[in-house]
């Protein structure tokens, strides 16, 4: 389908899968050499940006962020923000304060999250390529249940300049495709220093070697708690991985079940302070009576329009914060980190990557979720937080389908900066396993 | 985390809760806290840090510049005479 094809179809289509929360009007591609769209917790300058909540409802930001302006720069065009979790906050993307993406195999069932629009248009539209945020898991759960190729780099690796924090020594910028050739391709289009970007600037070149991975570890504590499908897919998956030489190694890596308490200590600790800057000011919603005192229009604000999970969040991370708890809470989560680190480079010192499946079942669908606890939904992501809380780059590809036809993937972590290996790893897969498309019409 | 708990922490985030609310958050929250004392159990370390990487400063040379026009950002702001309009200080 040409560029035109799909912008002419594009409102049709999201009417189906509520993808965009806001996308382009134009009918034609201008001539750009390819059409992308991004997460909307990623500010650009032509579309409104909420990341998901009510309370940035009629943001316009005056700036893109360096992500967008390098896609653009490179001949992109923006044809859409994508719908998520409210500032990221989920597991199934239905955490929204704005409209919830349908996944493309099963309309009644969820996209994951929070990237879900995101690996919801990489899924629906062809050759198209889109920016996700990654904090504990945000791009390959969606990528794994929605059926596509995900990868979030190392931390640091993508400028943060214009992405609407969440966590800011977890979240990462990364790339969600069909193809398993646009994760090299668009990751090398938005990694690189940024001066508006501290941390951005530590980062080493790409290796451009794209070394052949040869062997991988699989953490025994990774393969429990698998759903019969996942773990049946995930088996096969690896006996593929044999088959093309690749040495498989079962290992103990005993820290990964301290990773998600840590991460959602670290997580909302972080997601808190980084809120309390949404008080009907500057940003989206500002009509309020202003002849309230300060304390009380703010919390008047945050009160209505601030989403069940987002207050959720703030609280816990107001909690564990508080004089009293910090050592328990806080500290204890960044040493838990530091932990975990260690176990990767102790196996990763010997193996390319590490692998999991991505997630312990397929996409749910939405009365189920709606019955799961706040911890149930996040106990999801045990797969995919410890690489977040690592800051080691990880992507996930589809390596199987269930009984019902739900994508599932698998997820390989690499050592700091080691992208390369992973993208060599996509491209040498998608020889070997082929995506079975959903089918679309709008 | 009793509804008392709950309460303070809302208040010191500026936050107002129902009484619907303050029951659920305190269930809530009481259960995903019983699961975090995994913590307590989970061995510690020397020399962490607040980032999974190591990032040194980077200064730029400090001259003044404009990155972005003020007007653009007033633009979306509700504001009187060139200030954003708040709430009253007192």
């Amino acid at each position: 389908m040409s560029a035109d094809a799909v912008l002419s179809k594009l409102k049709e289509i999201n009417g189906k899968y509520s993808m965009f929360h806001a996308m382009t009007d134009d009918t034609s591609a201008d001539g750009a050499k390819f059409l992308f769209s991004a997460k909307d917790n990623l500010t650009s300058k032509d579309m409104e940006t909420c990341s998901g909540s009510k309370i940035l409802i009629g943001y316009r930001p005056a700036f893109d962020a360096t992500s967008i302006a390098k896609m653009r720069e490179a001949g992109g065009k923006l044809i859409g923000k994508t719908n998520m979790d409210e500032f990221g906050f989920g597991t199934f993307s239905t955490n929204s304060g704005l409209e919830v993406p349908r996944n493309p195999y099963d309309l009644e069932r969820a996209c994951g999250g929070s990237s879900g629009g995101s690996a919801c248009a990489a899924a629906v539209i062809e050759d198209h390529v889109s920016l996700g945020v990654s904090t504990g898991g945000s791009i390959c759960c969606p990528a794994s249940f929605c059926g596509v190729y995900g990868i979030a780099p190392t931390y640091g690796r993508v400028s943060r300049y214009g992405l609407i924090d969440y966590g800011n020594s977890l979240d990462k910028i990364g790339v969600l495709s069909a193809k398993a050739t646009d994760l090299k391709k668009y990751m090398k289009v938005i990694a690189g220093k940024d001066e508006k970007d501290p941390t951005s600037c530590v980062q080493p070149d790409f290796k451009t070697d794209y070394r052949k991975m040869k062997s991988v570890a699989i953490p025994k504590e990774g393969t429990e708690g698998l759903s019969k499908d996942v773990e049946t897919a995930f088996k096969d998956a690896v006996e593929n991985l044999v088959r093309m030489g690749i040495d498989v190694d079962y290992v103990d890596m005993p820290s990964l079940k301290y990773a998600m308490p840590a991460y959602y200590v670290l997580a909302t600790s972080e997601a808190s302070t980084n809120l309390a800057r949404y008080v009907g000011m500057r940003y989206g919603q500002q009509e309020g009576d202003l002849s309230l005192k300060f304390d009380d229009y703010f919390t008047s604000f945050r009160s209505q329009y601030f989403g069940d999970e987002a207050k959720r969040r703030i609280l816990l991370g107001t909690f564990t914060r508080m004089v009293g708890f910090r050592d328990r809470y806080y500290a204890k989560a960044l040493q838990v980190r530091k932990v975990v680190i260690d176990d990767y480079k102790r196996i990763l010192a010997d193996h390319d990557a590490v692998l999991a499946p991505t997630m312990p079942f397929t996409a749910p669908r939405f009365d189920d979720i709606s019955k799961m606890s706040a911890l149930d939904s996040y106990k999801a992501d045990y797969l995919t937080v410890p690489a977040n809380i690592a800051g080691t780059p990880h992507m996930s590809v589809p390596c199987g389908y269930d009984s019902e036809g739900m994508p599932i993937g698998m997820q390989f972590v690499a050592d700091h900066w080691n992208e390369d290996v992973l993208f060599s790893m996509a491209e040498d897969w998608e020889k070997e396993f082929d995506i079975r498309a959903p089918e679309v019409g709008a | 985390m009793d509804r008392q708990t709950v309460e303070r922490v809302a208040r010191a985030a500026h936050i107002k809760l129902t009484e619907e609310e303050l029951d659920r958050y305190s269930s809530d929250l009481s259960e995903i806290l019983t699961y975090f004392e995994l913590l307590d159990e989970a061995p510690g370390c020397e020399n962490w840090g607040v980032n999974p990487i190591e990032v040194a400063d980077v200064l730029r040379d400090d001259e003044p510049r404009m990155d972005i026009d003020p007007d653009q950002l007033l633009r979306g702001m509700n504001t009187y005479e060139g200030y954003v309009r708040g709430p009253r200080l007192s």
